[in-house]
Protein backbone atom coordinates (compact mmCIF):
# COMPACT_ATOMS: atom_id res chain seq x y z
CA UNK A 1 0.00 0.00 0.00
CA UNK A 2 1.64 3.24 -1.22
CA UNK A 3 -1.03 5.36 0.41
CA UNK A 4 -1.88 9.13 -0.33
CA UNK A 5 1.31 10.42 -0.96
CA UNK A 6 3.31 8.62 -4.09
CA UNK A 7 5.38 6.40 -2.82
CA UNK A 8 9.03 7.03 -4.05
CA UNK A 9 10.88 3.77 -2.94
CA UNK A 10 8.43 -0.12 -2.03
CA UNK A 11 10.43 -2.92 -0.05
CA UNK A 12 8.09 -6.03 -0.94
CA UNK A 13 8.84 -8.95 1.42
CA UNK A 14 12.62 -8.67 0.81
CA UNK A 15 14.27 -11.63 2.32
CA UNK A 16 17.82 -12.30 1.90
CA UNK A 17 19.49 -15.24 3.44
CA UNK A 18 23.27 -15.51 3.69
CA UNK A 19 23.66 -19.56 3.60
CA UNK A 20 21.61 -20.33 7.02
CA UNK A 21 21.46 -17.35 8.36
CA UNK A 22 18.28 -15.40 7.72
CA UNK A 23 19.65 -11.74 7.43
CA UNK A 24 16.32 -10.45 6.17
CA UNK A 25 12.82 -12.29 6.52
CA UNK A 26 10.07 -10.49 4.40
CA UNK A 27 10.36 -6.86 5.00
CA UNK A 28 8.38 -4.42 3.94
CA UNK A 29 8.62 -1.11 3.60
CA UNK A 30 7.04 2.30 1.88
CA UNK A 31 9.29 5.60 1.64
CA UNK A 32 7.04 8.31 0.51
CA UNK A 33 8.52 10.79 -1.60
CA UNK A 34 9.80 14.08 0.20
CA UNK A 35 10.04 12.08 3.57
CA UNK A 36 13.21 11.14 6.05
CA UNK A 37 12.59 7.49 6.76
CA UNK A 38 14.83 5.78 9.16
CA UNK A 39 15.31 2.17 10.05
CA UNK A 40 16.86 1.33 12.88
CA UNK A 41 17.81 -1.73 15.08
CA UNK A 42 20.41 -3.45 17.23
CA UNK A 43 23.72 -4.92 15.28
CA UNK A 44 23.01 -7.66 13.43
CA UNK A 45 19.39 -6.87 12.50
CA UNK A 46 20.12 -6.13 8.73
CA UNK A 47 20.39 -2.81 8.50
CA UNK A 48 23.13 -3.24 5.99
CA UNK A 49 22.08 -5.81 4.57
CA UNK A 50 18.70 -4.43 3.41
CA UNK A 51 20.98 -1.27 2.04
CA UNK A 52 22.98 -3.64 -0.06
CA UNK A 53 19.95 -5.14 -1.61
CA UNK A 54 18.35 -2.00 -2.28
CA UNK A 55 21.14 -0.90 -3.62
CA UNK A 56 21.75 -3.51 -5.87
CA UNK A 57 25.25 -4.85 -4.09
CA UNK A 58 23.25 -8.13 -3.16
CA UNK A 59 20.35 -10.14 -4.96
CA UNK A 60 17.31 -10.42 -2.39
CA UNK A 61 16.73 -14.21 -1.90
CA UNK A 62 12.87 -13.31 -2.17
CA UNK A 63 10.78 -10.21 -2.64
CA UNK A 64 10.74 -7.31 -5.07
CA UNK A 65 12.49 -3.87 -4.83
CA UNK A 66 10.57 -0.67 -6.49
CA UNK A 67 11.99 2.32 -7.37
CA UNK A 68 9.44 5.21 -8.74
CA UNK A 69 6.99 2.61 -9.60
CA UNK A 70 9.82 0.50 -11.69
CA UNK A 71 11.11 -3.04 -10.57
CA UNK A 72 14.91 -2.44 -9.65
CA UNK A 73 15.10 -5.97 -7.90
CA UNK A 74 17.91 -7.63 -10.25
CA UNK A 75 20.04 -4.41 -11.25
CA UNK A 76 23.51 -3.61 -10.72
CA UNK A 77 24.64 -0.89 -8.62
CA UNK A 78 25.57 1.32 -11.76
CA UNK A 79 22.02 1.19 -13.31
CA UNK A 80 20.41 2.08 -9.91
CA UNK A 81 22.17 4.56 -9.42
CA UNK A 82 21.64 6.00 -12.98
CA UNK A 83 17.72 6.04 -11.90
CA UNK A 84 18.25 8.14 -9.36
CA UNK A 85 19.13 6.06 -6.22
CA UNK A 86 22.48 6.98 -4.46
CA UNK A 87 24.19 5.14 -1.34
CA UNK A 88 26.40 6.26 1.00
CA UNK A 89 28.82 3.88 2.49
CA UNK A 90 29.05 2.92 6.45
CA UNK A 91 32.62 2.69 6.40
CA UNK A 92 34.39 5.61 4.67
CA UNK A 93 34.20 4.77 0.66
CA UNK A 94 35.91 7.33 -1.53
CA UNK A 95 38.49 7.92 -3.66
CA UNK A 96 41.80 8.23 -1.67
CA UNK A 97 44.37 9.23 -3.72
CA UNK A 98 43.09 12.03 -5.71
CA UNK A 99 41.86 15.64 -4.46
CA UNK A 100 39.14 16.37 -2.66
CA UNK A 101 37.99 18.38 -5.59
CA UNK A 102 38.76 15.51 -8.21
CA UNK A 103 36.86 13.22 -5.69
CA UNK A 104 33.65 15.05 -6.67
CA UNK A 105 34.06 15.86 -9.98
CA UNK A 106 34.33 12.50 -11.01
CA UNK A 107 31.12 11.72 -9.12
CA UNK A 108 29.42 14.98 -10.96
CA UNK A 109 30.37 13.95 -14.54
CA UNK A 110 28.41 10.34 -14.16
CA UNK A 111 25.18 12.14 -14.68
CA UNK A 112 26.29 14.54 -17.35
CA UNK A 113 24.40 13.74 -21.00
CA UNK A 114 28.25 12.70 -22.85
CA UNK A 115 28.45 10.17 -19.93
CA UNK A 116 29.57 6.54 -21.57
CA UNK A 117 29.07 7.87 -24.93
CA UNK A 118 32.36 7.92 -27.49
CA UNK A 119 32.29 11.97 -27.15
CA UNK A 120 33.65 11.24 -23.50
CA UNK A 121 36.42 10.06 -24.73
CA UNK A 122 37.96 13.97 -25.87
CA UNK A 123 35.35 16.35 -23.66
CA UNK A 124 35.66 17.06 -20.28
CA UNK A 125 32.07 17.85 -18.86
CA UNK A 126 31.62 21.08 -16.62
CA UNK A 127 30.38 20.43 -13.59
CA UNK A 128 32.43 23.53 -11.33
CA UNK A 129 29.55 25.09 -10.20
CA UNK A 130 27.83 21.90 -8.67
CA UNK A 131 30.93 20.56 -7.39
CA UNK A 132 31.81 23.57 -5.66
CA UNK A 133 28.23 24.08 -4.59
CA UNK A 134 28.27 20.83 -2.82
CA UNK A 135 32.03 21.64 -1.59
CA UNK A 136 30.77 24.63 0.18
CA UNK A 137 27.45 23.51 1.34
CA UNK A 138 29.81 20.92 3.54
CA UNK A 139 32.61 23.19 4.47
CA UNK A 140 35.17 21.57 2.33
CA UNK A 141 35.64 24.60 -0.14
CA UNK A 142 38.95 25.20 1.48
CA UNK A 143 40.13 21.59 1.17
CA UNK A 144 39.12 21.37 -2.29
CA UNK A 145 43.05 20.22 -3.33
CA UNK A 146 43.74 18.60 -0.75
CA UNK A 147 44.23 14.56 -1.35
CA UNK A 148 41.09 12.98 0.07
CA UNK A 149 42.99 10.28 2.51
CA UNK A 150 44.64 13.15 4.08
CA UNK A 151 41.03 14.67 5.54
CA UNK A 152 40.11 14.14 8.71
CA UNK A 153 37.61 11.67 9.70
CA UNK A 154 34.68 14.04 9.82
CA UNK A 155 35.39 15.74 6.32
CA UNK A 156 35.67 12.05 5.29
CA UNK A 157 32.15 11.41 6.21
CA UNK A 158 31.11 14.57 4.69
CA UNK A 159 33.03 13.73 1.37
CA UNK A 160 31.13 10.44 1.48
CA UNK A 161 27.89 12.42 1.07
CA UNK A 162 28.99 14.73 -1.47
CA UNK A 163 30.10 11.76 -3.60
CA UNK A 164 26.34 10.21 -3.69
CA UNK A 165 24.79 14.33 -3.66
CA UNK A 166 27.23 14.68 -7.11
CA UNK A 167 25.08 11.99 -9.01
CA UNK A 168 21.65 14.33 -8.47
CA UNK A 169 20.15 11.45 -7.00
CA UNK A 170 15.91 11.77 -6.09
CA UNK A 171 16.62 9.03 -3.21
CA UNK A 172 19.46 9.36 -0.53
CA UNK A 173 20.32 6.28 0.96
CA UNK A 174 22.38 7.26 4.35
CA UNK A 175 24.13 4.14 6.14
CA UNK A 176 24.92 5.65 9.49
CA UNK A 177 25.97 8.81 8.29
CA UNK A 178 27.37 10.12 11.38
CA UNK A 179 29.68 7.12 12.72
CA UNK A 180 32.22 7.93 14.76
CA UNK A 181 31.80 11.35 14.78
CA UNK A 182 31.78 13.21 18.09
CA UNK A 183 28.58 14.39 19.70
CA UNK A 184 29.09 17.81 18.73
CA UNK A 185 29.80 16.83 15.00
CA UNK A 186 27.31 14.16 14.80
CA UNK A 187 24.59 17.34 15.68
CA UNK A 188 26.39 19.46 13.27
CA UNK A 189 25.73 16.51 10.58
CA UNK A 190 22.20 16.00 11.48
CA UNK A 191 21.04 19.51 11.02
CA UNK A 192 23.30 19.69 7.76
CA UNK A 193 21.81 16.62 6.06
CA UNK A 194 17.90 17.68 7.01
CA UNK A 195 18.91 21.21 6.05
CA UNK A 196 20.16 19.85 2.57
CA UNK A 197 17.45 17.02 2.30
CA UNK A 198 15.03 20.11 2.59
CA UNK A 199 16.25 22.54 0.15
CA UNK A 200 16.96 20.10 -2.67
CA UNK A 201 13.39 18.51 -2.49
CA UNK A 202 15.33 15.02 -1.64
CA UNK A 203 13.67 11.83 -0.49
CA UNK A 204 16.18 10.45 2.42
CA UNK A 205 16.30 6.81 3.62
CA UNK A 206 18.58 6.46 6.53
CA UNK A 207 20.00 4.03 8.57
CA UNK A 208 21.27 5.25 12.21
CA UNK A 209 22.64 3.98 15.32
CA UNK A 210 22.35 7.20 17.61
CA UNK A 211 19.03 7.34 18.57
CA UNK A 212 19.30 11.46 19.22
CA UNK A 213 20.04 12.20 15.54
CA UNK A 214 17.29 9.45 14.37
CA UNK A 215 14.54 11.21 16.89
CA UNK A 216 14.82 14.74 15.34
CA UNK A 217 15.51 14.00 12.16
CA UNK A 218 12.89 11.53 10.51
CA UNK A 219 9.72 11.51 9.52
CA UNK A 220 9.24 7.90 10.07
CA UNK A 221 11.01 5.40 11.42
CA UNK A 222 11.03 1.68 11.02
CA UNK A 223 12.66 -1.09 13.76
CA UNK A 224 14.27 -4.01 12.48
CA UNK A 225 15.42 -7.17 14.81
CA UNK A 226 16.54 -10.43 13.63
CA UNK A 227 15.76 -9.32 9.88
CA UNK A 228 12.35 -8.77 10.73
CA UNK A 229 10.23 -5.24 10.87
CA UNK A 230 8.73 -5.44 14.19
CA UNK A 231 7.50 -1.85 14.07
CA UNK A 232 7.07 1.55 11.85
CA UNK A 233 5.47 4.49 12.46
CA UNK A 234 6.57 8.10 13.72
CA UNK A 235 9.10 8.63 16.08
CA UNK A 236 6.76 9.27 19.25
CA UNK A 237 4.95 6.29 18.77
CA UNK A 238 8.19 4.33 18.32
CA UNK A 239 9.83 5.65 21.13
CA UNK A 240 6.42 4.36 23.16
CA UNK A 241 6.11 1.22 21.51
CA UNK A 242 6.41 -2.05 23.77
CA UNK A 243 7.77 -4.07 21.65
CA UNK A 244 10.90 -1.73 20.83
CA UNK A 245 12.01 -1.23 23.77
CA UNK A 246 12.31 -4.37 24.72
CA UNK A 247 14.33 -5.73 21.80
CA UNK A 248 16.20 -2.71 21.44
CA UNK A 249 15.81 0.52 23.52
CA UNK A 250 16.03 -1.37 26.47
CA UNK A 251 19.01 -3.66 25.60
CA UNK A 252 21.17 -0.97 23.85
CA UNK A 253 23.46 -0.05 26.78
CA UNK A 254 26.55 -0.97 24.71
CA UNK B 1 40.20 22.24 -24.01
CA UNK B 2 43.65 22.91 -22.88
CA UNK B 3 46.87 23.35 -24.69
CA UNK B 4 47.59 19.81 -25.92
CA UNK B 5 51.65 19.60 -25.70
CA UNK B 6 53.53 22.22 -24.08
CA UNK B 7 56.04 24.61 -25.39
CA UNK B 8 58.70 22.28 -23.79
CA UNK B 9 56.94 19.28 -25.67
CA UNK B 10 56.79 20.85 -29.20
CA UNK B 11 60.46 21.07 -28.49
CA UNK B 12 61.64 17.80 -28.01
CA UNK B 13 59.40 16.41 -30.91
CA UNK B 14 61.30 19.15 -32.37
CA UNK B 15 64.75 18.02 -31.29
CA UNK B 16 63.41 14.17 -32.27
CA UNK B 17 62.95 15.65 -36.06
CA UNK B 18 66.31 17.31 -36.28
CA UNK B 19 67.76 13.87 -35.04
CA UNK B 20 68.81 12.55 -38.39
CA UNK B 21 70.54 15.46 -39.25
CA UNK B 22 73.83 15.36 -36.95
CA UNK B 23 76.76 13.76 -38.82
CA UNK B 24 77.26 10.95 -36.15
CA UNK B 25 73.60 9.74 -36.44
CA UNK B 26 74.83 6.43 -38.24
CA UNK B 27 72.40 3.54 -39.45
CA UNK B 28 73.01 1.80 -36.65
CA UNK B 29 72.03 4.84 -34.45
CA UNK B 30 69.17 5.53 -36.33
CA UNK B 31 67.78 2.39 -36.15
CA UNK B 32 68.63 2.47 -32.18
CA UNK B 33 66.63 5.44 -32.20
CA UNK B 34 63.41 3.77 -34.08
CA UNK B 35 63.27 1.28 -30.92
CA UNK B 36 63.86 3.23 -28.64
CA UNK B 37 60.85 5.47 -29.78
CA UNK B 38 58.75 2.59 -30.60
CA UNK B 39 59.02 0.61 -27.25
CA UNK B 40 58.92 3.80 -25.75
CA UNK B 41 55.39 4.37 -27.18
CA UNK B 42 54.36 1.05 -26.38
CA UNK B 43 55.39 1.59 -22.84
CA UNK B 44 52.81 4.61 -23.03
CA UNK B 45 49.93 2.81 -24.33
CA UNK B 46 50.48 0.51 -21.41
CA UNK B 47 50.63 3.05 -18.86
CA UNK B 48 47.04 3.89 -19.80
CA UNK B 49 45.86 0.63 -18.03
CA UNK B 50 48.48 0.55 -15.32
CA UNK B 51 49.50 3.69 -14.46
CA UNK B 52 45.72 5.35 -14.86
CA UNK B 53 43.90 2.31 -14.56
CA UNK B 54 45.27 0.36 -12.07
CA UNK B 55 44.95 -2.59 -14.18
CA UNK B 56 48.46 -5.02 -14.81
CA UNK B 57 48.43 -6.80 -17.99
CA UNK B 58 51.11 -9.23 -18.70
CA UNK B 59 49.65 -10.25 -22.21
CA UNK B 60 50.78 -6.86 -23.78
CA UNK B 61 53.46 -9.02 -25.98
CA UNK B 62 50.80 -10.47 -27.70
CA UNK B 63 48.86 -7.25 -28.75
CA UNK B 64 52.37 -6.30 -30.12
CA UNK B 65 53.01 -9.27 -31.88
CA UNK B 66 49.62 -9.85 -33.34
CA UNK B 67 50.22 -6.08 -35.33
CA UNK B 68 53.41 -7.57 -36.51
CA UNK B 69 51.94 -10.22 -37.89
CA UNK B 70 49.52 -8.24 -39.76
CA UNK B 71 51.74 -6.49 -41.11
CA UNK B 72 54.32 -8.92 -42.07
CA UNK B 73 51.37 -11.49 -43.73
CA UNK B 74 50.14 -8.77 -45.70
CA UNK B 75 53.71 -8.03 -47.01
CA UNK B 76 54.17 -11.65 -47.58
CA UNK B 77 51.46 -11.16 -49.83
CA UNK B 78 52.75 -8.13 -51.66
CA UNK B 79 50.05 -5.67 -50.39
CA UNK B 80 52.64 -3.07 -49.60
CA UNK B 81 50.46 -0.18 -48.46
CA UNK B 82 51.70 0.52 -44.92
CA UNK B 83 47.95 2.42 -44.47
CA UNK B 84 46.54 -1.06 -45.26
CA UNK B 85 48.53 -3.03 -43.27
CA UNK B 86 48.31 -0.55 -40.16
CA UNK B 87 44.20 -1.13 -40.58
CA UNK B 88 44.38 -4.41 -40.63
CA UNK B 89 47.05 -5.06 -37.68
CA UNK B 90 44.31 -2.37 -35.78
CA UNK B 91 41.27 -4.56 -36.81
CA UNK B 92 43.26 -8.01 -35.51
CA UNK B 93 44.25 -6.41 -32.46
CA UNK B 94 40.68 -4.85 -31.28
CA UNK B 95 38.68 -7.71 -31.78
CA UNK B 96 41.64 -9.74 -29.91
CA UNK B 97 41.87 -7.28 -27.48
CA UNK B 98 37.90 -7.13 -26.89
CA UNK B 99 38.03 -10.92 -26.96
CA UNK B 100 40.69 -10.91 -24.07
CA UNK B 101 39.54 -7.60 -21.77
CA UNK B 102 35.66 -9.09 -22.09
CA UNK B 103 37.26 -12.21 -19.86
CA UNK B 104 39.60 -10.52 -18.00
CA UNK B 105 37.37 -7.85 -16.60
CA UNK B 106 35.17 -9.92 -15.11
CA UNK B 107 37.76 -10.78 -12.78
CA UNK B 108 40.33 -8.47 -10.59
CA UNK B 109 43.73 -8.17 -9.28
CA UNK B 110 45.89 -10.60 -9.83
CA UNK B 111 43.36 -12.76 -12.05
CA UNK B 112 43.18 -10.22 -14.39
CA UNK B 113 47.17 -10.07 -14.93
CA UNK B 114 46.96 -14.00 -15.20
CA UNK B 115 43.84 -13.95 -17.53
CA UNK B 116 45.62 -11.55 -19.94
CA UNK B 117 48.67 -13.99 -19.61
CA UNK B 118 47.17 -17.10 -20.17
CA UNK B 119 45.29 -15.55 -23.52
CA UNK B 120 48.94 -14.21 -24.71
CA UNK B 121 50.86 -17.49 -24.45
CA UNK B 122 47.83 -19.34 -26.80
CA UNK B 123 48.86 -16.54 -29.06
CA UNK B 124 52.40 -17.43 -28.93
CA UNK B 125 51.20 -21.41 -28.76
CA UNK B 126 49.78 -20.91 -31.66
CA UNK B 127 51.80 -19.18 -33.90
CA UNK B 128 55.16 -21.16 -32.81
CA UNK B 129 53.65 -24.03 -34.22
CA UNK B 130 51.44 -22.90 -37.15
CA UNK B 131 53.43 -23.52 -40.12
CA UNK B 132 51.48 -20.76 -42.28
CA UNK B 133 52.99 -18.32 -39.72
CA UNK B 134 56.35 -20.05 -40.15
CA UNK B 135 56.79 -22.12 -36.99
CA UNK B 136 59.28 -21.06 -35.32
CA UNK B 137 60.93 -18.81 -37.91
CA UNK B 138 58.00 -16.48 -38.17
CA UNK B 139 57.50 -14.48 -41.13
CA UNK B 140 61.11 -13.67 -42.62
CA UNK B 141 62.26 -11.72 -45.62
CA UNK B 142 59.80 -9.19 -46.38
CA UNK B 143 59.50 -5.77 -48.52
CA UNK B 144 59.63 -3.05 -46.99
CA UNK B 145 55.94 -0.96 -47.02
CA UNK B 146 55.21 1.93 -48.33
CA UNK B 147 54.12 5.08 -47.37
CA UNK B 148 52.34 5.37 -51.26
CA UNK B 149 52.76 4.01 -54.38
CA UNK B 150 56.63 3.86 -54.85
CA UNK B 151 57.17 5.66 -51.86
CA UNK B 152 58.76 2.76 -49.68
CA UNK B 153 59.65 2.85 -46.15
CA UNK B 154 63.33 1.27 -46.77
CA UNK B 155 66.01 3.39 -45.46
CA UNK B 156 66.50 3.94 -41.37
CA UNK B 157 65.63 8.15 -41.62
CA UNK B 158 62.67 7.48 -42.93
CA UNK B 159 61.30 4.53 -40.62
CA UNK B 160 62.81 7.27 -37.72
CA UNK B 161 60.40 9.84 -39.52
CA UNK B 162 57.58 7.20 -39.28
CA UNK B 163 58.13 6.54 -35.81
CA UNK B 164 58.09 9.71 -34.40
CA UNK B 165 55.30 10.82 -36.26
CA UNK B 166 53.78 7.71 -34.52
CA UNK B 167 54.72 8.78 -31.08
CA UNK B 168 53.69 12.31 -31.41
CA UNK B 169 50.30 11.11 -32.46
CA UNK B 170 49.58 8.75 -29.88
CA UNK B 171 50.99 10.97 -27.01
CA UNK B 172 49.07 13.42 -28.50
CA UNK B 173 45.39 10.72 -28.69
CA UNK B 174 46.34 9.48 -24.73
CA UNK B 175 47.33 12.71 -23.55
CA UNK B 176 43.41 13.66 -24.45
CA UNK B 177 42.41 10.85 -23.16
CA UNK B 178 43.97 11.00 -19.70
CA UNK B 179 42.79 14.91 -19.20
CA UNK B 180 38.90 13.76 -20.43
CA UNK B 181 35.69 12.72 -18.69
CA UNK B 182 36.58 8.83 -19.55
CA UNK B 183 40.33 9.36 -18.06
CA UNK B 184 38.59 10.98 -15.24
CA UNK B 185 36.65 7.71 -14.96
CA UNK B 186 39.57 5.53 -14.97
CA UNK B 187 41.64 6.87 -11.96
CA UNK B 188 38.20 6.71 -10.22
CA UNK B 189 38.44 3.02 -11.01
CA UNK B 190 41.63 2.88 -10.14
CA UNK B 191 41.33 4.07 -6.62
CA UNK B 192 38.03 2.72 -6.01
CA UNK B 193 36.29 0.82 -8.17
CA UNK B 194 33.17 -0.44 -5.94
CA UNK B 195 32.46 3.44 -5.10
CA UNK B 196 32.98 3.81 -9.08
CA UNK B 197 30.12 1.87 -9.57
CA UNK B 198 27.81 3.16 -7.02
CA UNK B 199 28.03 6.35 -8.75
CA UNK B 200 26.76 5.00 -11.55
CA UNK B 201 29.48 3.85 -13.97
CA UNK B 202 29.91 0.59 -15.86
CA UNK B 203 33.34 -0.43 -14.72
CA UNK B 204 33.91 -3.28 -16.75
CA UNK B 205 32.97 -1.38 -19.90
CA UNK B 206 35.21 1.28 -19.02
CA UNK B 207 38.33 -1.45 -18.37
CA UNK B 208 37.25 -2.93 -21.41
CA UNK B 209 37.19 0.18 -23.72
CA UNK B 210 40.76 1.32 -22.07
CA UNK B 211 42.17 -2.35 -22.15
CA UNK B 212 41.18 -1.92 -26.73
CA UNK B 213 42.86 1.44 -26.94
CA UNK B 214 46.04 0.42 -25.17
CA UNK B 215 45.72 -2.69 -27.00
CA UNK B 216 45.46 -0.70 -30.48
CA UNK B 217 47.75 1.60 -29.89
CA UNK B 218 50.18 -1.14 -28.47
CA UNK B 219 49.35 -2.88 -32.07
CA UNK B 220 49.92 -0.25 -34.03
CA UNK B 221 53.07 -0.05 -33.10
CA UNK B 222 53.75 -3.77 -33.65
CA UNK B 223 52.94 -3.21 -37.21
CA UNK B 224 55.62 -0.82 -37.70
CA UNK B 225 58.23 -3.55 -36.53
CA UNK B 226 58.04 -5.31 -39.59
CA UNK B 227 59.06 -2.40 -41.54
CA UNK B 228 62.32 -2.26 -39.30
CA UNK B 229 63.36 -5.54 -38.64
CA UNK B 230 61.52 -7.57 -42.11
CA UNK B 231 60.62 -10.32 -40.22
CA UNK B 232 57.72 -11.18 -37.34
CA UNK B 233 58.92 -14.04 -35.08
CA UNK B 234 56.78 -15.72 -32.14
CA UNK B 235 59.82 -14.20 -30.35
CA UNK B 236 57.61 -10.72 -30.18
CA UNK B 237 54.40 -12.80 -28.36
CA UNK B 238 56.77 -14.32 -25.77
CA UNK B 239 55.86 -13.36 -22.23
CA UNK B 240 59.37 -12.17 -21.54
CA UNK B 241 58.31 -9.50 -23.93
CA UNK B 242 55.49 -8.29 -21.92
CA UNK B 243 57.42 -8.29 -18.97
CA UNK B 244 60.05 -6.32 -20.64
CA UNK B 245 56.89 -3.42 -21.01
CA UNK B 246 55.80 -3.93 -17.28
CA UNK B 247 59.21 -3.10 -16.72
CA UNK B 248 60.19 0.10 -19.10
CA UNK B 249 56.73 1.29 -17.39
CA UNK B 250 57.77 0.97 -13.94
CA UNK B 251 61.44 2.24 -14.53
CA UNK B 252 59.54 5.00 -16.32
CA UNK B 253 56.94 6.14 -13.74
CA UNK B 254 53.65 4.95 -13.64
CA UNK B 255 50.42 7.22 -14.79
CA UNK B 256 52.69 9.91 -15.96
CA UNK B 257 52.79 9.08 -20.22
CA UNK B 258 55.98 10.56 -20.85
CA UNK B 259 57.69 8.76 -18.10
CA UNK B 260 57.16 5.39 -19.49
CA UNK B 261 58.09 6.95 -23.25
CA UNK B 262 61.75 7.64 -21.43
CA UNK B 263 61.79 4.19 -19.42
CA UNK B 264 61.19 2.39 -23.07
CA UNK B 265 64.12 4.01 -24.70
CA UNK B 266 65.95 3.67 -21.55
CA UNK B 267 65.91 0.33 -21.63
CA UNK B 268 66.32 -0.68 -25.13
CA UNK B 269 69.66 1.69 -25.68
CA UNK B 270 70.73 0.55 -22.16
CA UNK B 271 70.18 -3.26 -23.46
CA UNK B 272 72.05 -2.82 -26.34
CA UNK B 273 74.85 -0.09 -25.25
CA UNK B 274 75.58 -3.22 -22.78
CA UNK B 275 75.37 -6.17 -24.98
CA UNK B 276 77.30 -4.71 -27.73
CA UNK B 277 80.59 -4.94 -24.62
CA UNK B 278 79.90 -8.11 -22.72
CA UNK B 279 77.69 -11.34 -22.97
CA UNK B 280 76.65 -11.35 -19.60
CA UNK B 281 74.93 -7.94 -20.33
CA UNK B 282 71.56 -9.30 -18.60
CA UNK B 283 73.39 -9.09 -15.25
CA UNK B 284 73.87 -5.29 -16.13
CA UNK B 285 70.52 -4.29 -16.83
CA UNK B 286 69.01 -6.05 -14.20
CA UNK B 287 71.39 -4.39 -11.82
CA UNK B 288 70.44 -1.38 -12.47
CA UNK B 289 66.53 -1.50 -13.43
CA UNK B 290 67.01 -3.04 -9.16
CA UNK B 291 68.77 0.03 -8.24
CA UNK B 292 66.53 2.53 -10.00
CA UNK B 293 63.46 0.75 -8.32
CA UNK B 294 65.57 1.34 -4.75
CA UNK B 295 66.45 4.30 -5.36
CA UNK B 296 63.63 5.58 -7.34
CA UNK B 297 60.26 3.55 -7.25
CA UNK B 298 57.98 6.39 -8.81
CA UNK B 299 60.53 5.72 -12.04
CA UNK B 300 62.78 8.24 -13.94
CA UNK B 301 59.83 10.73 -13.87
CA UNK B 302 58.59 10.57 -10.50
CA UNK B 303 62.23 10.90 -8.89
CA UNK B 304 62.91 14.42 -10.74
CA UNK B 305 59.39 15.02 -9.59
CA UNK B 306 60.41 14.68 -6.15
CA UNK B 307 63.92 16.25 -6.71
CA UNK B 308 61.87 19.16 -7.88
CA UNK B 309 59.02 18.84 -4.74
CA UNK B 310 62.00 18.86 -2.47
CA UNK B 311 63.57 22.11 -4.18
CA UNK B 312 60.66 23.98 -3.54
CA UNK B 313 58.44 23.06 -0.49
CA UNK B 314 58.15 19.81 1.12
CA UNK B 315 58.31 16.46 -1.34
CA UNK B 316 55.15 15.28 -1.89
CA UNK B 317 53.35 11.84 -0.21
Amino acid sequence: MSGQATAMLEVEGVSKNFGALAALAGVSLTVRAGEVFSVIGPNGAGKSTLFNVISGLHLPSAGHIIFKGEEITDLGPEVINRRGLAKTFQITNIFPGISVYDNVRVAAQSCVSISGRLTSLWRLPDVEGPVVELLGAFGLAARRDELAQNLSHGEQRYLEICLALATEPALLLLDEPTAGMTPGETKEATALIRGIARSRRLTVLLIEHDMSVVMGISDRIAVLHFGQKIAEGPPAAIRNDPQVIDAYLGGAED
Amino acid sequence: MSKLLSWRGWLVFAALAALPLFPWMSKYYMLLAFDALLFGAVAMSLDLLMGYTGLVSFGHAAFFGLGAYATAVLLERGVLSLWLCLGFAAVVVGVYALTVSYFATSRRGIYFALLTLIFAEVVYTVFRYTQAFGGSDGIQGLPSPELAPGFALDSPARLYYLVVAYLLLAYLACRVIVRSHFGQVLVAIRENEDRARFLGYNVQRYKMAVCLISAVLTGLAGALYPGRSAYATPDLLHWSVSGEFLIMVMIGGLGTLVGPILGGAFFIILQEKVSSYVQWYNIVVGLVLVLIVLFAPRGLLGFRQAMRGRAGREAPG
